[in-house]
């Protein structure tokens, strides 16, 4: 399978989704259990596998948003020069959204007072 | 009844434009295809294709209304006026309703429409169970009108790449059938970003097909068995 092509491209965007879908599910069901406020966040947050949870959900989410606007591109940008422009400007932004929430999760967890990652 | 068709003669208009006419439809006229043929007899120059008059060959395949179908099934008494005829969307020109089908039917043939199956030829037939039979059905009973194709925006975008519902209803019509033998070959050459994978579901296709089938349904099908031959 090459990567991104035709079928591979297709399964790895259905299987993000449902990584997205977990993850989302999880906080929800975090929400409605009454665990909300600050402090309770925060703890699942700087959590080893709270933080894990977090990566995993927005690292799917940007492997998901970059195949879906890849294939917008594919339909609507013909000139080769411009598609490979704004791939790649796509894959920087989604690159620089994951790494500050990689960087942000390890801040909080290093300076936690109730331990963390 | 009014009629607004769309007029294009490239050999003397500089672009395309919108004629009106009005006439009574004849005590037998029916179908759409009746009341145009009533209308070539007033403009001898309007043209279109058709061939059966009964929904069969898919020659008269337009856009009627907004919506692709065919003129020779479509009854007079369920259209809006003025009934405003075009050439099927996304599709050259070649005169008023008449397109150029030569880049839909390189697609079909690129699917390969027949069966491969180098294995030795029993005496009499390749005989199918009935449950092996009747997975061709809602398959074979295409007629290549061009109806879906022309109603996709995936092909409008992406015509010379896209094989489109057309052919790759008509695809997965050789890979499900159980004489076939180039399965996984098949699924080979559809296995591209381009060839099956920019149907984004859309579903026009099954909304338009004057034959009530469901190209996006096989597309479906062909993605699962593209799955299970990877796998």
């Amino acid at each position: 399978m090459r990567l991104f092509a035709g079928q591979s491209a297709w399964l790895v965007q259905r299987l993000s989704a449902l990584v997205v879908l977990f993850v989302l599910l999880l906080g929800v069901g975090h929400l409605l259990l009454g665990r909300g406020g600050y402090d309770a966040w925060h703890a699942l947050a700087t959590s080893a596998h709270g933080a894990v949870l977090i990566v995993v959900g927005f690292a799917a989410l940007a492997v998901h948003a970059f195949i879906g606007a890849r294939d917008v591109v594919l339909d609507y940008v013909h000139a080769p020069g411009l598609r490979i422009a704004l791939l790649a400007l796509l894959g920087t932004l989604l690159l620089g959204v994951l790494t500050r929430v990689v960087l942000t999760l390890a801040a909080a967890g290093t300076a936690s007072p109730l331990g963390g990652a | 009844m009014k009629f607004r068709i769309y007029r294009y003669d490239p050999d003397a208009d500089a672009r395309p434009r919108m004629q009106d006419y009005e006439m009574e439809p004849g005590h037998h006229d029916r179908m759409l295809l009746d009341a145009l043929q009533r209308l070539k007899r007033i403009d001898p120059g309007l043209s279109f294709r058709r061939s059966c008059r009964e929904g069969v060959c898919g020659s008269d395949a337009m856009n009627i209304n907004g919506r692709n179908g065919l003129a020779c099934i479509q009854p007079l008494k369920s259209l809006h006026e003025p009934v405003v005829l075009r050439p099927l969307p996304g599709f050259p020109v070649i005169r008023d309703l008449i397109v150029d089908m030569s880049q839909f039917f390189a697609h079909y043939h690129a699917i390969r429409p027949y069966l491969v199956n180098d294995e030795v030829p029993p005496q009499r037939e390749r005989l199918q169970s009935p449950e092996q039979r009747e997975r061709l059905n809602g398959l074979y009973e295409c007629i290549l009108c061009a109806c879906c194709s022309g109603f996709c925006p995936s092909y409008w975008w992406n015509p010379e790449k896209f094989i489109g519902p057309a052919g790759l209803l008509q695809a997965y019509r050789f890979i499900t059938d159980s004489r076939d033998k180039a399965t996984s070959e098949r699924l080979a050459f559809l296995d591209d970003v381009y060839r099956l994978y920019r149907c984004r579901s859309i579903m026009n296709c099954t909304e338009v097909c004057p034959k009530k089938l469901s190209p996006s349904h096989a597309i479906e099908r062909i993605r699962l068995a593209m799955v299970r031959d990877s796998a």
